[in-house]
């Protein structure tokens, strides 16, 4: 018996977990090449090298010219099987395509009874359409095969891409294997894609060219250039390799190679539990054109399979370092959310819109700070009336009562002040989604310059109300500007008669945060109006309705916890539930095995509130996956409980 | 899963047609009294050594390729053909003017007649024609070896009577195209059109009449490993000398123009051969097949990114050992070569098999 577990944690579709090859546990990711080792997974074609010895492996059946079945008493017991197919058929067009998978069930037909369909691999051939493919592998799916292989020639243009497409549509709990040339600098990309596999052939190949590999670069061994230094177990004890006899050389180069591979997969899957695995793929992206063109197709092509195994929440900070970030889960999905789920406060007759500062939570800058005592200054109390709107790249704008919230209070951006025409974009269109949000008589106050203004600017036409601009050169902490912004403000207090009232930031910050998180109405479900609020916001903010609290409102990740008086309010929402089989729990998680049923709009790290299979809340509690893992997945940890009904 | 190759093999055909496009219907006029081609060169004519004509008569072209089967994958023989179909007179011509070129040799000689298509196939060589051609080589008697070149369903007994008949005691090879002795490798990666059953039959027929059949074997059809071919290569070696043949003639590809083949070459899905893996194949063939029968082996564009090569720096010497096998049959002239090289074919070798990667040569170096 064959079997893969996904493991807990999370980062895009990435994962850890175990490979079991019958007594033989392999942690993944791993890495498959020749020969077979203690580090490595070896591979081999069946009958054409020796036979299999040491460890489980990978063994591939020869072409279907062959009579293939026979091939198949070569392997043993544990190995897993890579089905036969022919290579560069698909170039033949989707109905040979199509005859490739049909061969492979062909073959597993064949051979039943001899072979547990779980140790089979069925290699995914190109051509064919994403709902085709799906309807195929449902037929593997059902005769019990687990796992599949795509070919990455390695060049990592349309054919590439498409394997990666292909890799998004095998379901979710199989093992996804990348054959092919992979390069070290992709290895990090193709984990973040969920590959779980990735063949060391191209470590092997640039060995035999005498090619030396490096995380994003090639060395050639044989030219006149002296070496590189290198104090890999390998390379250490030779100082210049061209020295070395063509035996040797190889031998070394081989075993560099490998070294490389190893440590930029244990890189990558460090950088998963850190939950920096997308910083690490966007840095390595740009050791070629061609890997920085190839994710920025899949952040637009592929974002719904990138984004649904994102987590929504994280402490670490976010480096988003270039234009491939842009587009990058976390930050596309700040944008869609606050489009698609914010809705301001009645109370909001003025938006101020405000540059960002690179201290996070904003209102805790220096900036910032100078901007609210303005505020303070010129309209006191009546700043409840105010939408104080930041601005910035390349989240676009982030109401204040949302700045505690991830990614808002956890990124990083290179700070010139220069932005790209994508950047002004993305916050213009982000800018003018926002201000449809307010009544067409809500006034416009922009205390922006330098890209921020260009970004007002670039939206103006498609905004109906009106803009006053209060500085155009100056820094806007300067002391004129400061002052300006003083003067328009208390302006605008006597046009629209402003007045002051109760601080309304807390129930502001619950009710906006409520609404983020699962979406309109909970606002109102959580926070209603007379609604009790105390704490400090950058502590905690906890509401009662009724003295029974509801939620908290945690600072430190700006989002909220539940109670399960609050979630009993969310139901009507349906939305983030997730049903257990069961009438009541015991113990403090939640197991994948226990669902069946979860609404697939969860990601790793929403707060969700658990029905039982009468639909009374039984818990609330924190998703460790998404809604279709919960589905899915027969093994995991789904759900730790906050609270539960006892 | 006969079903699947049968599906697959209606696949090819359409994409075989396709690769041709308007190659067929563009081709060139060309002058219907000289041959398409023709060359000599030193041979060896049964213990001895002499010389040889090979002339390419200037037909129709191979019924294969003209109909609506699409012809073989690697083939465009039938651009070497004409539109409209040389007289009678004008074919005979194209053979006088071949044959003029032994007029200063000396005994013995050999002579190849092809076609771009099969010699015994009316609408390509009308009957009168073949005749009076088979007749003008049994008057020359310098002449002691024939070779003609047919598909097998064009090999009849009263062909194979005939021509034994006109030609009396002369050695005949009629060379067949077996290409594989795998009939799936023969369908779905070369789109033949025969069975090995077709070609077990002309073997037969031709040995009644004391001719000997030329089998060539293809070397690295597409949608096949590096390894598969190689093995495939021996295997249809072996199985060709089991069914009798008096000669193999190995034929590494070498990419023609509007074919399937090159294609897939452009777009990288089909890598032309290694050198290391046509040598591979001759010295494990020689030493499983009887002496009795030769294997010949003369690689087109050897060395080129269109025909079967290595890195580059080695391609010559292994090359000329080729050659120098061909003559001699010894394996030992390949004993000494060596080259970088080898090491990536050995990874080809392994790893394409494994991955069905296409371990195309045209990028990176
Ligand atoms: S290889 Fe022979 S049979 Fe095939 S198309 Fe060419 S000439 Fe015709
Ligand atoms: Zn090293
Ligand atoms: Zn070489």
């Amino acid at each position: 018996m064959t079997e893969f577990l996904i493991g807990r944690g999370h980062d895009g579709p990435a994962r850890v977990g175990v490979y079991r090859m019958g007594s033989t546990k392999v942690q993944t990711p791993f890495l498959v090449g020749s020969p077979n080792t203690e580090s490595i997974i070896g591979y081999a074609t069946l009958g054409r090298n020796d036979s299999p010895a040491g460890g489980p492996m990978i063994l591939a059946v020869p072409s279907p010219i062959h009579d293939s079945k026979s091939f198949i008493s070569g392997a043993r017991e544990d190995d897993s099987i890579l089905l036969p197919s022919f290579p560069a058929v698909s170039f033949l067009g989707p109905e040979a395509a199509e005859l490739m998978l049909e061969s492979q069930l062909r073959f597993i037909n064949e051979i039943q009874g001899g072979v547990d369909p779980s140790r089979l691999i069925v290699r995914i051939p190109r051509q064919l359409t994403p709902e085709k493919l799906t309807s195929m592998l449902a037929k593997f799916s059902s005769l019990g095969v687990r796992a599949a292989s795509v070919l990455l020639d390695g060049w990592l243009g349309p054919r590439d891409y498409s394997a990666l497409s292909n890799r998004t549509v095998l379901p979710i709990d199989w093992l996804a294997i990348a054959l092919g040339r992979i390069s070290p600098s992709s290895v990090p990309f193709l984990f973040y894609l969920g590959f779980d596999v990735f063949d060391l052939g191209y470590a092997n190949e640039s060995a035999s060219r005498g090619v030396r590999l490096w995380n994003l670069s090639e060395e050639s061994i044989t030219g006149e250039i002296l070496p590189r230094t290198c104090s890999c177990t390998a390379c250490a004890e030779h100082s210049d390799l061209r020295e070395l006899d063509r035996e040797k050389l190889h031998a070394v180069l081989r075993d560099h190679n490998l070294n490389i591979y190893q440590s930029v997969l244990s890189e990558s899957i460090q950088s998963l539990r850190l939950g920096r695995l997308r910083w690490l793929v966007e840095s390595m992206v740009h050791s070629s054109t061609a890997a920085t063109s190839l994710l920025r197709k899949t952040n637009k092509s592929l974002f719904a399979f990138l984004e649904e195994f994102t987590p929504t929440s994280g402490r670490t900070n976010l480096s988003l370092i270039g234009p491939e970030s842009y587009d990058s889960p976390t930050v596309k999905r700040f944008r869609d959310c606050l489009a698609s789920r914010y809705t301001p406060s009645k109370r909001k007759k003025l938006v101020l819109l405000l540059p960002c500062s690179a201290r996070k939570p904003y209102s805790e800058s220096k900036s910032h700070k100078r901007f609210i005592n303005a505020i303070d200054r010129a309209i006191g109390a009546a700043r409840s009336s105010v939408a104080e709107t930041i601005l910035t790249s390349p989240l676009g704008v982030i109401p204040r009562e949302l700045e505690r919230l991830y990614p808002a209070a956890y990124y990083d951006i290179p700070v010139t002040g220069d932005w790209d025409t994508e950047e002004t974009e993305i916050a213009a269109d982000a800018l003018v989604t926002h201000l449809q949000k307010f009544a067409k008589s809500a006034e416009v106050v922009a205390h922006v310059s330098g890209g921020y203004l260009d970004v007002v600017k670039r939206a103006e036409d498609r905004v109906s109300q009106r803009i006053v601009y209060t500085i155009d050169q100056h820094s806007p902490s300067s002391f004129d500007s400061l002052q300006s912004l003083q003067n328009v403000l208390k302006d605008m207090r006597e046009i629209f008669s402003l007045k002051g009232g109760p601080p309304a930031l807390f129930e502001d910050t619950l009710r906006a945060t409520a609404d983020y998180q699962f979406g309109p109405g909970a606002g109102e479900a959580l926070v209603p109006d007379g609604a009790k609020l105390g704490g400090k916001l950058y502590r905690m903010v906890v509401c009662r309705v009724d003295k029974e609290q509801t939620c908290a409102f945690i600072g430190e990740r700006g989002s909220l916890s539940l109670t399960l008086e609050g979630g009993r309010r969310l139901i009507p929402l349906q939305r983030y539930w997730v049903r257990f089989e069961g009438r009541k729990l015991e113990g403090g998680s939640i197991f994948a095995v226990g669902i069946n049923e979860a609404d697939s709009g969860i990601r790793p790290g929403d707060e969700v509130i658990v029905l039982n299979n009468q639909d009374e809340l039984i818990a609330v509690g924190r998703s460790e996956m998404s809604g279709r893992e919960m589905c899915d997945f027969k093994k995991g940890q789904a759900v730790s409980v906050r609270h539960k009904v006892t | 899963m006969s079903d699947i190759i049968e599906r697959l093999e209606h696949i090819l055909v359409d994409s075989t047609i396709k690769a041709r496009g308007t190659s067929v219907a563009k081709r060139h006029r060309r002058n219907p009294t000289k041959p398409s081609a023709k060359w000599i060169a030193p041979a060896r004519i049964g213990n001895e050594v002499g010389v040889a004509l090979a002339v390419v008569l200037g037909t129709i072209g191979c019924s294969h390729a003209r109909g609506d089967s699409g012809g073989c994958t690697m083939c465009s023989y039938l651009l070497d053909g004409d539109e409209r179909s040389p007289t009678t007179d004008e074919l005979l011509q194209q053979f006088d003017d071949a044959h003029s070129e032994l007029a200063n040799e000396a005994a013995p000689l050999s002579i190849k007649i092809y076609t771009s298509g099969s010699f015994f196939d009316t609408t390509e060589i009308p009957a009168d024609v073949r005749t009076k051609i088979l007749t003008q080589i049994a008057k020359d008697e310098r002449i002691q070896e024939v070779v003609i070149e047919s598909r097998p369903e064009y090999v009849t007994p009263e062909l194979m009577r005939e021509t034994r008949d006109i030609l009396g005691s002369r050695g005949i090879e009629l060379g067949i195209g077996l290409e594989s002795s795998n009939d799936a490798v023969r369908s779905i990666c070369i789109n033949k059109g025969f069975n090995l059953s077709s070609f077990k039959d002309s073997v037969a027929i031709a040995r009644e009449y004391d001719i000997g059949v030329r089998a060539y074997v293809l070397l690295k059809p597409p949608f096949l490993t590096e390894r598969d071919a190689l093995l495939d290569a021996i295997k249809t070696i072996e199985d060709a000398a089991k069914l009798g043949v008096s000669t193999i003639s190995m034929n590494p590809i070498n990419i023609q123009k509007y074919t399937l083949v090159e294609r897939l070459w452009r777009k990288e899905q089909y890598s032309p051969p290694w050198l290391w893996t046509v040598l591979s194949v001759l010295r494990d063939a020689r030493e499983k097949v009887g002496r009795s029968v030769n294997i010949l082996c003369d690689p087109v564009a050897a060395g080129k990114a269109r025909g079967a090569h290595n890195c580059g720096s080695c391609d010559e010497s292994i090359t000329s050992a080729i050659r120098e096998f061909s003559i001699y049959q010894d394996i030992s002239v390949f004993d000494s070569l060596d080259c970088d090289c080898m090491r990536r074919w050995h990874h080809v070798l392994n790893h394409e098999d494994i991955s069905l990667l296409i371990h195309s040569r045209s990028r990176r170096s």
